[in-house]
């Protein structure tokens, strides 16, 4: 199958190539044809001359090597794949057909995503075509060849029967992402709650053990897994965002004349639909390949000036995140440690607008989560306590059953359950995402709070203490003090949880900021830090309160 | 309707059964570390001196520390290729979750630990016997907190009943799931319940600790 594939590819390519050198004759004088054999004459004509001088351009020094090295993938199913000496995919093939046009041989030299800008500063590669997204911020690393020879986008991938269609319809939805991908941050924006993974290639196996309902990764990765007749029976792609244009790419300094050369080439193989046959052959996505060639066959950009056209190519991504105004001096500030103290902190959070936005709503939305939860306790605790001490049999028997029922429920299922029958009532949104979890926390920590308040009920009225009403319920309160304390302290302890039901306290707002930056060790800490600090002061808070209940208690006994 | 209860029963109880033995392991492994750990920390604290305050704040940072923020920490704090003695160091779900519920089960342990002790130096071995109810009872909140590894892809039941939650189409099916759920973990949390109280009836009553509240 796969000699036959070959067989096939360079067939086309063999007609292609044909078909762009035979009607050279016919050419205007400002097409890229022309330009391009202009430039390669120029360059054999100063051979062989050029070829032993250090500052000659790349473009000589192939010329001169008879050998291009093109770094490539080992392991991108349909794009970049190596079977022994021997590499298939659209990329590789789109190098050798850039060989046959400059009529050299092709060198494959294995690159991943580290590599791959590395390898062309070192002068190890003459040109990279290894999945390679074009964005702001590699522009300063590498020179882009325009225009581009593909597009992938980020696209959500579950069961066939899930009711995603568009974006909004992520919203408090869970997806399982990689870290690093630029386009978390717009899931982020969006409201959905992202599950982080390191490698994309873990991410079919936990859509099919279940662990995963939805994914979102690159068109390009799932394209491998949706020629598998079973997967792509059971599911499907939902819809698809964040477009990014692929490059290949060449050395930024030495490299001005192959960097010419090979814009011309791709505005050629766009034009005469060789990048568009090579796709095909290779069963990769071909939409943005057709939009292309449709792009390049017009008159306004088929011409040597074409591929700095800003109407016929693609702007790359702008993947550069607005910093804050204090990230110079956090950056400053991580430094100096590094060098006195030998110790490698990174505050993301701090250095740009998106991230530090995030994270004081998060630590914002957490203060109001743990005041709310503690509250809605004491709230709880007091009307299940009456509930439960009542003299009426069924207020008390309703009480117990739903104490008994909320012992019963996993708090991560109390939760849930909280969030399904709010969201029934009320569109998704922050405010209702922390009522219900507030709702929640205090229900769970209410109800065992209240028991306590109960039972001291229960003993006060055993050893028939002279009080009733107001006085009862308060003396029972300062009686069961080290028991309601102990809930509100796991009360302000289980906040947290609520960003598995998209609270967007401080841990949803720290797993956002980590998906699209780096740096997760330092983060995780500080988030540890700042819920046992936030704890302790509660339990501070809390012993003081149990302090002044149970010195109440104990001044009523002395006047009992 | 036969059709979903056959359902039901061939494909989507099995694996919430598959999924609360994984409840139940997580908090086999949580309870073992944590009684090690717990009962040095009880021993630090019973004995005085420098490990009694050492133990002693051990003890109250453990006690403060949010489980769920642990499970985090653990999950992405860790490199992936950190190494203890040449082992790989690389936490699985499972045990991202066990080592997460530890703070709560040493902080839980230590306190009946050291109770116990207490008890056994002034004499009343039946007191100390409290601590085996005790245990049981922080056993059976570990397998209720065991739950949070949903959030992290682990397949235990809550994370099975989530699943199965997405595909039905109203909110009356998803909270008859949802109930389901609620009764499966309340009848051996009920149980245990019935059973720690029983124990300690028959301990006749010597001592009576605080009870634990769940691991958050």
């Amino acid at each position: 199958m796969r000699r036959v594939l070959a067989a096939l590819t360079a067939w086309l390519l063999s007609a292609s190539l044909w078909g762009l050198a035979a009607p050279l004759q016919a050419q205007p004088t400002n097409s890229p044809d022309l330009a391009l054999k202009r430039l390669l004459e120029e360059a054999r004509a100063r051979m062989p001359a050029a070829c032993s001088q250090a500052n000659a351009d790349r473009l000589v020094k192939i010329l001169c090597a008879k050998t291009i090295r093109i770094g490539v993938r080992d392991f991108y199913p349909l794009f970049g794949t190596r079977d022994g000496d021997k590499r298939e995919g659209y990329e590789p093939d789109v190098g050798r057909a850039i060989g046959r046009m400059l009529g050299v041989e092709v060198e494959f030299v294995r690159v991943n995503a580290a590599t791959r800008i590395p390898l062309l500063a070192e002068d190890r590669v003459d040109l990279v075509i290894a999945t390679m997204g074009h964005n702001t911020q590699r522009d300063s690393q590498a020179r882009f060849i325009r225009p581009h020879y593909y597009r992938s986008e980020t696209i959500v991938v579950g069961p066939k029967e899930a009711r995603v269609t568009k974006m909004a319809d992520l919203t408090g939805r869970t997806l399982c992402v990689t870290i690093g991908n630029l386009s978390n941050a717009e899931l982020v924006s969006q409201g959905a709650r992202l599950m982080l993974f390191d490698e994309a290639g873990v991410l079919p196996e936990r859509l099919k053990d279940h662990t995963c309902s939805l994914a979102a990764q690159d068109d390009s990765f799932f394209a491998y897994y949706f020629i598998d007749p079973d997967f792509a029976a059971a599911y499907a792609s939902k819809f698809g965002f964040s477009q990014v244009p692929w490059g290949m790419a060449v050395a930024r300094h030495g490299s001005d004349e192959l960097g010419r050369a090979l814009d011309l080439i791709s505005q050629i193989f766009h034009r005469d639909g060789v990048l568009l046959d090579i796709a095909r052959v290779n069963r990769i996505g071909t939409g943005f390949l057709e939009e292309q060639q449709k792009i390049w066959r017009g008159t306004e950009c088929n011409t040597d000036s074409g591929s700095t056209n800003p109407a016929c190519v693609l702007a790359p991504l702008n993947a550069q995140l607005q910093p804050t105004p204090f990230a110079a001096s956090v950056s400053a500030f991580e430094g100096w440690l590094e060098a006195n103290a030998h110790i490698e902190l990174a505050l993301p959070m701090l250095k740009t607008a998106p991230a530090w936005t995030v994270f004081k709503e998060g630590v914002t939305n957490s203060l109001i989560l743990i005041a709310g939860a503690l509250t809605a306790t004491v709230i709880f605790a007091v009307l299940f306590g009456a509930a439960m001490a009542s003299r009426l049999a069924p207020v008390r028997w309703l009480a117990r059953l739903v104490t008994v029922t909320l012992q019963s429920s996993p708090i991560v299922l109390t939760l849930v359950i909280a969030a399904t029958i709010v969201h029934a009532f009320f569109d998704y949104s922050d405010a209702v995402a922390l009522a219900a979890s507030i709702a929640a926390l205090g229900l769970a920590n209410g109800s065992n709070a209240g028991q306590a308040l109960s039972e001291a009920i229960g003993t006060l009225r055993a050893e028939k203490a002279p009080s009733h009403g107001a006085d009862l319920f308060s003396r029972a309160l300062a009686r069961s003090a080290t028991q309601i304390v102990a809930f509100l302290i796991n009360a302000a302890k289980g906040t947290p949880i609520a960003s598995f039901i998209g609270a967007p306290e401080l841990l949803s707002a720290l797993t956002d900021i980590t998906s699209f930056s780096s740096a997760r060790a330092t983060t995780y800490t500080l988030l540890l830090i700042f819920y046992t600090v936030v704890v302790m002061v509660v339990v501070w808070l809390c012993g003081k309160l149990r302090g002044y209940l149970e010195g109440r208690q104990l001044r009523t006994a002395a006047h009992a | 309707m036969s059709g979903q209860l056959s359902l039901f029963l061939s494909d989507f109880l099995p694996r919430f059964l598959r999924g609360m033995a994984v409840n139940f392991e997580i908090a086999i492994i949580a309870l073992v570390i944590g009684l090690a750990l717990g009962l040095l920390l009880a021993l630090g604290r019973y004995r005085g001196g420098l490990a009694r305050g050492t133990a002693a704040s051990a003890v109250a940072l453990m006690r403060a520390a949010p489980t769920f923020v642990v499970m985090f920490f653990l999950l992405n704090a860790i490199p992936r290729d950190m190494t203890l003695f040449g082992m790989p160091l690389a936490l699985s779900g499972i045990m991202a979750v066990a080592l997460s519920l530890v703070p709560y089960s040493a902080s839980y342990i230590s306190d009946a630990g050291l109770d116990a002790m207490r008890h056994w130096h002034d004499g009343s071995r039946l007191g100390a016997l409290l601590f085996l109810p005790n245990v049981t009872r922080a056993f059976f909140v570990l397998v209720m907190s065991s739950s949070a590894g949903a959030a992290i892809g682990v397949t235990e039941a809550i994370s099975v009943i989530l699943r199965r939650a997405e595909h039905l189409p109203s909110l009356d099916e998803r909270l008859l799931l949802f109930a389901f759920g609620i009764v499966m973990f309340g009848i051996p949390l009920q149980l245990g319940f019935a059973l720690v109280s029983y124990v300690q009836r028959r301990l006749n009553r010597i001592s009576r600790p605080a009870e634990p509240a769940k691991a958050a």
